[in-house]
């Protein structure tokens, strides 16, 4: 049975315990399980944020998991649905994160907007409805972005 | 899950189905879970580890007091029990089971049902 199950992001950060309460605060992230080795790093830390599983760990050099402040950026955007982006971007922000893009009504029928939270990852923060079929959505998008 | 309308795992389900009853440890949820489902749903220990964090979490499980406070935390062994938000949700997504049940009967998809 090879079928995916399921996806979880595996996000890596300078200091895990450090941006824990970004998630609790912002995103009512719940500590599920850690994971600690005898030196005391911690090696992961399992959150459940809402339905979705993420997994934290601090960044670890020798195997090229860094950090986004390592990288100097990110190529991921994790998107995340929920009823009012709006409230969820101002916890976000009194959590501590950056707005990139303002929370506003896309020609794909969500209210969308993103944030980067403090160790530097990308989020969308954005609603899940379905006002428009694909063929809506064609029509309606930009010529460029 | 303040909202009203929590979207329960099926791990979730059966775990607050396994309590209904009255309290159980770890081992006898898993036990229950796959009693219940025949063998087709199996319960690990870490899911189980994690559904019921997530429940304790989310108001709707507690641990039970119980004399094994000097026990290691081994969620197989510690004892839960439903709040009352954990029974008033886990009879919310009963009562929609059951409407998808009679509709699926309706559908003739129960052919116990149809005989009987």
């Amino acid at each position: 049975m090879s079928r995916a199950l399921g996806l979880v992001p595996h996000l890596f950060v300078k200091d895990v315990d450090a941006s824990l309460p970004f998630y609790a605060k912002a995103f009512d992230a719940v500590e599920l399980f850690r994971n600690v080795l005898p030196n005391g790093v911690v090696l992961f830390v399992e959150l459940a944020v809402g339905d979705a599983r993420l997994l934290v760990s601090q960044e670890i050099p020798r195997l090229d998991a860094l950090a986004p402040s390592t990288l100097g950026g990110t190529p991921m955007l994790l998107t995340l649905e929920t009823g009012d982006p709006d409230d969820l971007v101002r916890r976000a922000v009194f959590a501590g994160a950056r707005v990139e893009a303002p929370v506003e009504e896309m020609f794909f029928g969500e209210r969308y907007g993103r944030i980067v939270d403090p160790d530097g990852h990308r989020w969308a923060l954005t609603t899940k409805r379905e006002r428009f079929t694909p063929e809506d959505i064609d029509a309606r998008t930009p010529r460029e972005v | 899950m303040a909202d009203g309308n929590p979207q329960l795992t099926p791990a979730a389900f059966q775990t607050l189905l396994a309590l209904a009853r009255g309290r159980a440890h770890g081992y006898a949820i898993m036990g229950f879970v796959d009693e219940v489902s025949g063998g087709s749903a199996q319960l690990g220990p870490g899911t189980l580890y994690r559904t019921l964090a997530r429940l304790v979490a989310d108001g709707l499980v507690e641990e039970a007091p119980d004399a094994s406070e000097d026990q290691p935390h081994d969620s197989r062994r510690r004892y839960y029990r439903l709040t009352r938000a954990g029974r008033a949700v886990a009879a919310r997504e009963a009562e929609f089971l059951s409407r998808l049940v009679a509709v699926a009967g309706q559908a003739g998809l129960l052919k116990r049902a149809e005989s009987a």
